[in-house]
């Protein structure tokens, strides 16, 4: 199935497409494969693989869009979806946004997006990493109960559109958790361990496996604590899922450029400290979130996007950079063959800073060390209120009892108003990701 | 109007020798090993309208379509699936599907294990007054944006409107070794409408969501003040509206509010392939009272809302399910797994978001049966406290109990009365802690959350509702 062909049927989109009146179009086709082997109560449960392929048609017709799509790769099929997405794109109304599509550009070579190891995979070969991960947690402390599991998948996707552009991708992707369980009377000790990567060399099972099981023996003992201002201490986990993923979000695609979310008026303005610097790059040779080209088939480029504390750009794809008069950046997002093009970040990089995380520790007199949390705000206020997962209490600069039933709230750009510190050492995330440890002067907590 | 069925004609020829085709290779996969072998034919069509600001930006129209294999051989669950519904790539999939499960037989685990059941030979098409598919593209336009139209002009402080419309039909055959084959048709139609509403740097946005197992009668007869001109009323509203108070307070919870509560905080902790696994912080406790007398808990498939269905993904006809009884923990939701391995009866919940997915466990339309109190009995006696109204999202840690509610606007309670409006509203509580907290149920229940829930990678289609209700303790994460 890895020969599949996805150029013929793409290419037959676009001959029968080309003989309607319509003003652009694009055809996407795309083939994946995917194996897992699932994780749940004693130990190994499931194995399972998957093969999908389909094949997508976007249509516009006086800047009214048409989408059609089939897992069906067949001519009658093809047919089927062309002439319904040229009909819906007649009946759609004009987006006055709307300014076409790209055409074509030099797409980069960029090293390490596919593991032949992971496209020649079989199951067999692989079921030692979730019995890795299971000998790695029993070996900290046994009587576990599990969930988690490792899945690996490769995929391959052809885009042609009418202004030229025709490129192809091939991609493999690995990712392993395990989370276990261990009960005291009504006390419980859970947490979770992960990682991910484009190639099997990236997962450790081991590693997962122990980090897993010493996370969640510590989080015995949990207690409420009462409601307060306290700093926060972010964890390379917490503050890539509350802080940085969260403001690119807000500043991806038409909802940034349209003055829809907390982001959209930021641009050229300080959020945070003068040390405070994002880059996205989606060209880093062997990251998940690298690819030679977008979803519409720009090619990837690295973009700062916060210097000096300051929001420098939004992160566009053809049409949100069609509202401002700007050139895409290379961040439109096709989420497979289903035709609908999003925008987002790729690989979020911050700029480590000159702390320590026992120096950030040690300058807390009374706060929350936030090993595990995602403070998701409101996207149009920018206003949040979430539970703190996972945390531990710091009292006389020392690390003490977990936490429970504690939430924060606030404003998201009070939270990059008030990082005092950065630390030097972080976490990289599927090969592209960086994030430090932040703390974060003050926040509101609600406890008991 | 009378009710009429989605047409299956086009593809009842496929039926034919697809039935063949699937009965042959349930029988192959036994010839070769398996204890047990199920096949499962899976199709979704569907159509799509987005409407912003009083343009029909996009429609769209997708075909999903494919064979879902699984098998368990020598105590190990193996799956596999494909989009290509031939004999060939069925037979692969079978293949794969016992090379999966051989893979892993070397390792000891959660074994594979299942209840025999009698078979099921059932075709199941759920009737609708409107089939979609017999409404033009252009009609589905003018009424969407007439919708739309209502909401954009109630205020000039409404800054832009969203609606998105679609419907689909969902067609599952199951066939097993068993002797079951089954085959149900269901159409849903479901609409979604958001609205933001700005003063000066002050953006609020608010939402509406309309679904059922239905046809296009849904929307025709959708009223914009149940619907669009709700949503954009409460988001030029909540301009208004204060940061909410924090630390732990008494709540009063609407319809809505109380739904999500009763999906998160307990529907998940009641999944049996939660319970079995030791996910769940209720996995110990069956027969014994973790909460309060007022505390019936229902999970009803045959209900016809939004998670409404006949049989379930593994050819079980669904039942109403009682979780908790007047406070005591009765029952658990079960697949055919999970009912082996915790002495239960498979009752109709296992589900499959489609073909590239086995069925786990997974809730219908979960409710907290009515009391017999009136809003404002259940309001009195509180000096001190918070009304949440609208839910947004939820999310519980099924391990600890742990469960956060997001909900879109509240209002202070002050001797017995709504006083102060908030907004950006969460709260956090304990699963066992919560359900023993629920002083007083009111007799208003409702159904009205229509949405998908999200499991191990799969969506699936699900309802939740309560009557109003009380519940004392709960953190309430505030900015002030």
């Amino acid at each position: 199935m890895a020969k599949l062909d996805l150029i013929g049927p793409v290419e037959k989109a676009m001959r029968m497409l080309s003989l309607f009146d319509v003003d652009f179009y694009d055809v996407v086709a795309s083939y994946s494969r995917s194996l897992n082997i699932s994780i749940l109560g004693k130990g190994i449960k499931e194995a399972t693989s998957h093969v999908d392929v389909g094949i997508g048609v976007r249509v516009f017709k006086n800047k009214g869009m048409g989408i059609a799509f089939s897992q069906s790769l067949e001519d009658n099929d093809i047919e089927i979806i062309v002439k319904r997405a040229v009909r819906f794109a007649r009946v759609s109304q004009p987006d006055p946004y709307f300014k076409g599509i790209p055409g074509p550009s030099k797409v980069p070579e960029i090293p390490g997006l596919c593991d032949d190891e992971i496209v020649n995979l079989t199951l067999e070969s692989v079921s030692q990493i979730p019995k890795g991960m299971i000998e790695a947690a029993e070996s900290i402390r046994r009587g576990a109960m599990y969930s988690g599991g490792f899945a690996a998948s490769h995929v391959k996707a052809y885009l042609m559109t009418s202004t030229g552009v025709s490129v192809g991708l091939e991609k493999t992707h690995a990712s392993a958790y395990i989370q276990p369980v261990y009960r005291e009377g009504d006390d419980v000790g859970s947490s979770y361990e992960f990682d991910y990567g484009t190639s099997l060399s990236n997962i450790n099972p081991h590693w997962i496996g122990r980090r897993a099981a010493e996370k969640a023996i510590e989080q015995f003992g949990s207690k409420k604590i009462k409601s307060g201002f306290m700093p926060l201490i972010l964890l390379p986990e917490a503050s890539g899922d509350s802080l940085f993923f969260n403001l690119l979000a807000a500043l991806s695609g038409e909802s940034a450029a349209k003055g829809r979310t907390f982001a959209s008026g930021l641009l050229n303005k300080q959020i945070g400290p003068e040390n405070l610097e994002v880059l996205d790059d989606g060209t880093i040779p062997g990251a998940v979130a690298s690819s030679t080209y977008d979803g519409e088939g720009v090619p990837k480029k690295p973009l700062k996007v916060v210097e000096k504390g300051t929001v420098l750009t939004f992160l566009h794809n053809s049409y949100s950079a069609g509202i401002m008069n700007v050139e895409s950046t290379g961040h439109a997002i096709r989420g497979g063959y289903g035709g609908y093009v999003g925008a987002g970040p790729s690989n979020i990089r911050v700029k480590p800073g000159d702390s320590t995380l026992e120096e950030m520790i040690a300058e807390t007199k009374r706060g929350i060390l936030v090993t595990r949390a995602s403070f998701t705000p409101n996207i149009v206020s920018g206003e949040f209120s979430a539970t703190i997962d996972e945390g531990f209490l710091i009292e006389d600069s020392e690390k003490k009892h977990p936490v429970k039933n504690l939430m924060a709230g606030g404003h998201i750009l009070n939270l990059f108003r008030d990082i005092e510190l950065i630390s030097k050492e972080g976490r990289v995330f599927g090969g592209g990701h960086f994030f430090p440890a932040v703390k974060i002067r003050e926040v509101k907590l609600s406890g008991f | 109007m009378e009710n009429v069925k989605i047409p299956v004609a086009h593809i009842t020829i496929v039926v034919y020798w697809l039935k063949d085709l699937l009965e042959e290779v349930v029988q192959k996969g036994l010839s070769e090993g398996a204890s047990f072998c199920e096949v499962r034919y899976f199709e979704e069509r569907s159509s799509s309208i987005g409407v912003e600001n009083g343009i029909a930006r996009a429609l769209s129209s997708g075909i999903l379509r494919g064979v879902g294999v699984r098998v368990i051989v020598g105590g190990h669950w193996g799956f596999a699936s494909t989009n290509i519904p031939t004999r060939q790539s069925v037979e692969k999939a079978l293949e794969d599907a016992m090379g999966g499960a051989r893979s892993i037989m070397a390792y000891t685990g959660e074994e594979a294990k299942i209840v025999e059941v009698k078979p099921s030979v059932d075709t199941v098409v759920h009737d609708v007054k409107i089939n979609p598919e017999d409404v033009s593209p252009e009609e589905k336009v003018k009424r969407v944006l007439e919708l739309e139209k209502d909401a954009r002009t109630f205020s000039d402080r409404v800054k832009d409107t969203f609606i998105s419309y679609r419907d689909v039909v969902t067609r599952v055959i199951v066939c097993n070794s068993f002797g079951t084959f089954l085959e149900e048709v269901t159409p849903r139609t479901v609409m979604y409408c958001r609205v933001i509403a700005k003063e000066g740097e002050n953006m609020q946005e608010s939402f509406e969501a309309l679904g059922n197992v239905a046809g296009y009668e849904l929307i025709d007869g959708v009223n914009v003040e149940d619907f669009s001109l709700k949503a954009a009323k409460r988001a030029v509203r909540l301009l208004t509206a204060h940061p909410p108070p924090r630390g732990t307070y008494p709540v009063v919870v609407d319809p809505r509010v109380g739904g999500l509560f009763v999906h998160e905080a307990i529907g998940h902790n009641s999944e049996g392939d939660l319970v079995f696994s030791g996910q769940s912080i209720i996995s110990d406790k069956m027969h014994q009272k973790i909460a309060s007398r007022f505390v019936t808990i229902i999970d009803d498939p045959t209900k016809r809302s939004y998670g409404h269905f006949t049989y379930d993904h593994e050819g079980i006809k669904a039942k109403p399910h009682v979780l908790i009884k007047d406070g005591v923990l009765v029952g658990f939701l079960h697949s055919l797994e999970s009912a082996a391995k915790l002495s239960g009866e498979p009752e109709g919940s296992a589900r499959a978001q489609s073909h590239h997915y086995p069925p786990i466990v997974r809730m219908s339309n979960t409710y907290l049966a009515p009391g017999d109190m009136t809003l404002e009995e259940i309001l009195e006696g509180i000096d001190c406290g918070v009304y949440l109204s609208g839910s947004q999202y939820g999310y519980v840690e099924s391990q600890k109990g742990q469960f956060t509610c997001k909900v879109e606007e509240a209002w202070l309670i002050e001797k017995g009365e709504l006083t102060e409006h908030l907004r950006d509203v969460a709260i956090s509580g304990l699963t066992l802690e919560a359900l023993k907290n629920i002083v007083a149920v009111g007799k208003d229940l409702r159904m009205e959350m229509p949405g998908m829930c999200g499991k191990s990678g799969q969506g699936m289609y699900v309802d939740a509702g309560a009557p109003h209700f009380r519940i004392d303790g709960i953190v309430v994460g505030g900015r002030r």
